[in-house]
């Protein structure tokens, strides 16, 4: 299977803390893999140098097969990598509709052309009845979902989901999970995510990374790395483990 | 049917403009009409860069003053045709962008303001101190774009083409990708970048038309007073007009600009004969209760609904 993207001995440091500590995972084509870790663990700034919002001090990031270490963002959202904000950031003063077109203007230059594209992905993130309203206005579970709906009207193939569950109630999740696994109808083939929430992890992802404290601790699919010591213990402590180990 | 109203609404205007030197006689008033428009087109060159990209700039006196220069000291050194010195003054002021924007647009927020001033200020004290070039802090006499008789009208009619041109590109930019991707990055230069809009290329884009009409009002500003100097055609006041229209008038819009100009042109000019030095406070004064109760600037008032009606209807879609 291609390898979509290829995150290789990626090393990050701010100041005194090494953000990312020679992390090494990839993304095959048609997977969605998940990085989990506990808070600080160094899973947005991966997300950050995929997209170049921050420059690797060493190591490559290859995007079906192309070296994108240190790419502009802008480029990387050319080549076909979506990313949404852990923070929304909406354009408040934009309506919802053009705030896809924004998106959606990547690939077609036409004002008719892009508002249409933009209503159809708004009908498929349920949002069409928000079209006209200003971004400002929407409550943060939609605003999630507009995050997303940017994203894929640039016409992604990789789809860089960042916390985008969270906030939301059980429901609300149920229903985005259900859309994450539609994506292909999009063009979308592969996702990356990072996520809390264990139950949407186990339930989306083919693999997760582990992080923890900047270094990868365990990869694998879902089922056993939550079962990994590691694992347990990066997110429990070493107290629990031994209870475990009893 | 909005948009056949705002047609009707843009050929009156104009219309009205076109016939006003017919019927209207008073050198005064036609001189104050021509002032409004050439600041109308310096207030909508303003919002190409400093409304819809979010970028406030309080150095276009620069371009301003390239422009104003460029035509007369062509004339006098080059014994060049005057108009062939504001077409120069017009490609001069691009370039000038050029190395001003690619070097203030590095920097964000209050920075880039106080680098815009700056980068005006340097071309200021450059022009006073070369006295052999430029005649220094005195100035010298700018020529005629037009000759006499009915100087007044022909000025207020050589105006009417370049507002009619820089309002045809606003609205184009007010509609178009390029309006949005600017409209983007003001909103949030990171996610301008997520959906892949590179902010230093779209910004320099902006700078470029936004230099150009800025240089060619201040020709035509700087020919129908005959004169250019320092303390005239590069002083901040004009930088700070330019800002004060937009905003006024309303910021990122077609016909805010205009509305500016008429409103603090006139203003201004009242406040100028009745108190002299303090025109400036209530200059002051008018911004900050614009920008406290109408922040969307004079031409808001005129479409109070419309906040109501993107959300029920057509404006921001493809109908509207």
């Amino acid at each position: 299977m291609a390898r979509i993207l290829e995150f290789e001995k990626v090393s990050k440091r701010f100041g005194g803390l090494l953000a990312t500590n020679e992390v090494s995972f990839h993304v095959d084509e048609g997977e969605i893999v998940f990085l989990i870790g506990p808070n600080g663990a160094g899973k947005t700034t991966v997300f950050n140098l995929i997209t170049g919002y921050v420059k690797p001090d060493s190591g490559k990031v290859r995007f079906a097969g192309q070296d994108i270490t240190g790419i502009e963002p802008y480029q990387a959202t050319r080549l076909g990598i979506g990313r949404t904000f852990q923070v929304v950031q909406p354009l408040p003063s934009l309506t919802v509709r053009e705030n896809v077109m924004l998106g959606t203007f990547l690939h077609n230059a036409s004002r008719a052309e892009a508002a249409a594209r933009a209503d159809e992905v708004l009908r498929f993130m349920g949002l069409e009845a928000r079209a006209n309203q200003l971004a400002s206005g929407l409550p943060l579970a939609q605003r999630k979902l507009l995050e997303v709906a940017r994203a894929i009207g640039t016409g992604a193939r990789l789809l860089l989901l960042d916390e985008v569950m969270a906030g939301l109630n059980p429901r609300e999740g149920e229903e985005v999970v259900a859309l994450i696994k539609r994506l292909p109808e999009f063009g979308i083939t592969s996702v990356g995510g990072v996520e809390h929430i264990m139950r949407i992890v186990m339930s989306l992802a083919s693999r997760v990374v582990v992080l923890d404290q900047g270094k990868k601790i365990a990869e694998g699919p879902p089922a056993e790395v939550v079962h990994d010591p590691k694992v347990v213990e990066a997110y429990l402590g070493s107290k629990f483990m031994a209870g475990a180990a009893r | 049917m909005r948009l056949l109203r705002k047609q009707w609404a843009t050929a009156v205007f104009f219309l009205f403009l076109l016939t006003f030197p017919l019927w209207m006689h008073d050198g005064y008033i036609l001189q104050l009409v021509f002032r409004v428009l050439v600041f109308a087109v310096l207030g909508i060159a303003w919002n190409f860069i400093g409304g819809y990209a979010g970028q406030l700039s309080l150095g276009h006196v620069a371009y301003f003053g390239i422009g104003a220069y460029a035509m007369t000291l062509s004339t006098e050194h080059l014994h060049w045709n005057p108009w062939l010195g504001v077409i120069l003054g017009g490609i001069l002021s691009m370039v000038g962008a050029l190395i001003i924007g690619s070097i203030t647009f590095r920097l964000r927020g209050p920075y880039f303001t106080l680098s815009t001033i700056a980068a005006a200020e340097i071309l200021r004290v450059l022009v006073q101190n070369q006295d052999q070039l430029t005649h220094g802090a005195v100035g010298t006499n700018a020529p005629l774009l037009f000759q006499p008789p009915n100087l007044d009208a022909k000025f207020l009619w050589g105006a009417i083409p370049l507002l009619a041109a820089v309002m045809g590109l606003a609205a184009w930019i007010h509609v178009s990708r390029f309006g949005y991707r600017l409209r983007a990055i003001r909103e949030n230069e990171d996610t301008a970048m997520a959906v892949g809009v590179n902010p230093a290329r779209e910004k320099l884009a902006a700078l470029l038309p936004s230099a150009l009409f800025s240089a060619l009002a201040g020709s035509l500003y700087a020919s129908s007073f005959s004169f250019v100097g320092p303390d005239t055609v590069l002083n901040i006041d004009i930088s700070v007009q330019a800002a004060l229209i937009a905003m006024l008038g309303g910021a990122a819009t077609v016909w805010g600009p205009v509305l500016g100009s008429v409103v603090l042109t006139l203003t201004s000019e009242i406040f100028k004969t009745y108190f002299e030095h303090t025109h400036l406070v209530i200059y002051g004064l008018l911004l900050i209760l614009v920008v406290l109760f109408i922040p969307g600037g004079l031409v808001s008032l005129f479409e109070g609904r419309r906040k109501f009606r993107r959300e029920a209807g057509p404006i921001g879609s493809v109908q509207g």
